[in-house]
């Protein structure tokens, strides 16, 4: 016994009620477009807080131009699976047919898709080798060097230019460069000051080097970021940015006093 | 519609039986002993007068007089802290803390812990002499207060405390004669603190794991409030 199965027809590209379809999503597209490029000018570097580097208000600048950058494709996507969500949703109480119409390429519309994401793809590759350069290059000339161990669970901060005073407070001057030489007493930890944009990993055995120049007298914390044990969470520390001459006559007095 | 009811319920049945898992194992365990510092008097000082908090510890070679019971608990070889490691002192208060320290020493990895830090004057007690630090190759535990300065005053105090001789002669506590460490701090507003040991005595990569990774051993809180 056979069966006489017969395809669902093919809708044509000048279908009518397609073109109304096309129509209806690329509104909502627009629509959400708008919201988020909104969402993006605004929320992501609000939500980063303050940055207290040049280097991290390069991250907040990054991090929105990207988010604005992706925007109209992420509003496209959820264009369309709002759209097939709300208006190509199998309704009754049967079961939906096994297939639906065959899909058919449209040339048009893959050569820009390719064209697009090719050319946003190549933009946020060259932005970011710019930034990671523009990074890379910043000076480091007089450069303050802060050797920092992390050990379970807590950091200490030492200044050899202080006669090798050691500190559970990481105290900085205002723009002035800082080399900060890093390592782990135990396990691998992560040095992360979140408002100045650095992170780097403290191996055990190791000295692994970050830089920065604080631009924004304030406190500020030093978390870990690497999972690291029981008390990680407690894992922080502040952080003092304060201007050259404070730093200079806290690290004399300290200094002074250890020896 | 269905699956969707399957789903939902499904859904519903896991968040009950999470829900009350956590409600009867919150039931079921044994709040941890909190030692509260006992005010005896005022003390001068530079912020003022303010009332006086004393607080008794000591630092065991194994768990056999802590926390843990007369049995050690689940691992008595552990090193501990006793009587208790959830500590409450008032809040603006001087703080004056003892510790009776049992175990054997050896050298510390950061000998920054080897000095004391963020007492009242920047000293401690050892034995009767007054110390600024004692020699990093013979730490046997620390008394750390982690600084978290999250909506909190910020404190961090950290006292070293040295190992008793491996020939001292036991006392009738089958422990040999202590080092005894006291040192005072001055306490702020409300907060809740981790204190730990930094000295590497548990088991496991570089000495960091077992009863230095474990609550109720080498680590506890300190409440004020």
């Amino acid at each position: 016994m056979t069966q006489d199965v017969t395809a669902p027809p093919e809708p044509a590209a000048s279908d009518p009620a397609n073109r109304s379809a096309a129509r209806q999503i690329a509104m909502i597209w627009v629509v959400m477009t708008v919201l988020l490029e909104i969402f993006a000018i605004f929320v992501p570097a609000r939500l980063m807080g303050v940055a207290a580097s040049k280097t991290m208000t390069d991250i907040k600048t990054t991090m929105t131009v990207f988010t604005i950058t992706a925007a109209p494709v992420a509003a496209l996507v959820w264009s369309i699976a709002l759209y097939s969500l709300l208006r190509w949703r199998h309704r009754g109480s049967g079961p939906p047919p096994e297939d639906g119409p065959a899909l058919r390429g449209h040339t048009p519309i893959q050569i820009a898709w390719l064209v697009v994401s090719s050319v946003l793809c190549l933009f946020l590759f060259i932005w970011g080798l710019v930034e990671m350069q523009a990074e890379a290059s910043q000076s480091t000339a007089g450069a303050l060097v802060v050797d920092v161990t992390g050990q379970q669970w807590t950091w200490t901060f030492t200044y050899p230019s202080g006669g090798g005073y050691t500190s559970p407070v990481l105290y900085l001057p205002d723009n002035r460069p800082v080399i900060f030489d890093v390592t782990s007493n135990d396990v691998v930890h992560s040095f992360w000051i979140v408002q100045m944009g650095v992170k780097v990993d403290a191996n055990p055995g190791e000295i692994t080097t970050a830089s920065v120049t604080p631009d924004r007298l304030g406190t500020y914390l030093v978390r870990c970021a690497e999972l690291c044990g029981l008390y990680h969470a407690y894992m922080v520390a502040p952080v003092r940015v304060v201007t050259p001459a404070a730093f200079t006559t806290w690290l004399h007095d300290h200094a002074n006093s250890q020896s | 519609m269905r699956v969707w009811a399957v789903v939902a319920g499904a859904v519903g049945a896991g968040v009950i039986i999470a829900a009350g898992t956590g409600v009867m194992l919150s039931y079921g365990s044994n709040p941890a002993p909190v030692l509260d510092a006992a005010v005896h008097g005022y003390e001068q000082t530079a912020a003022g007068r303010l009332p006086h908090a004393f607080l008794s510890l000591a630092t065991y070679p194994d768990s056999l007089a802590g926390e843990h019971g007369k049995g050690g608990g689940p691992h008595p070889d552990w090193v501990s802290y006793g009587p208790t490691t959830n500590l409450e002192v008032p809040a603006h208060a001087v703080v004056t803390v003892t510790i009776r320290q049992y175990d054997t020493g050896g050298p510390i990895y950061n000998p920054f812990f080897a000095k004391v830090q963020g007492t009242l004057g920047g000293t401690a007690i050892v034995n009767g002499k007054t110390v600024t630090g004692i020699n990093p190759n013979t730490v046997a535990h620390t008394f750390t207060v982690h600084m978290f300065p999250a909506n909190q005053p910020g404190v961090f105090i950290s006292v070293p405390l040295p190992g008793v001789s491996a020939t001292a002669p036991n006392l009738a506590n089958g422990y040999p004669k202590p080092n005894v460490v006291t040192f005072s701090f001055i306490t702020g507003g409300p907060g809740r603190y981790i204190w730990q040991c930094e000295f590497p005595c548990g088991t496991g990569y570089q000495g960091f794991g077992g009863p230095m990774s474990t609550q109720g051993y080498m680590d506890g809180t300190l409440t004020v409030g």
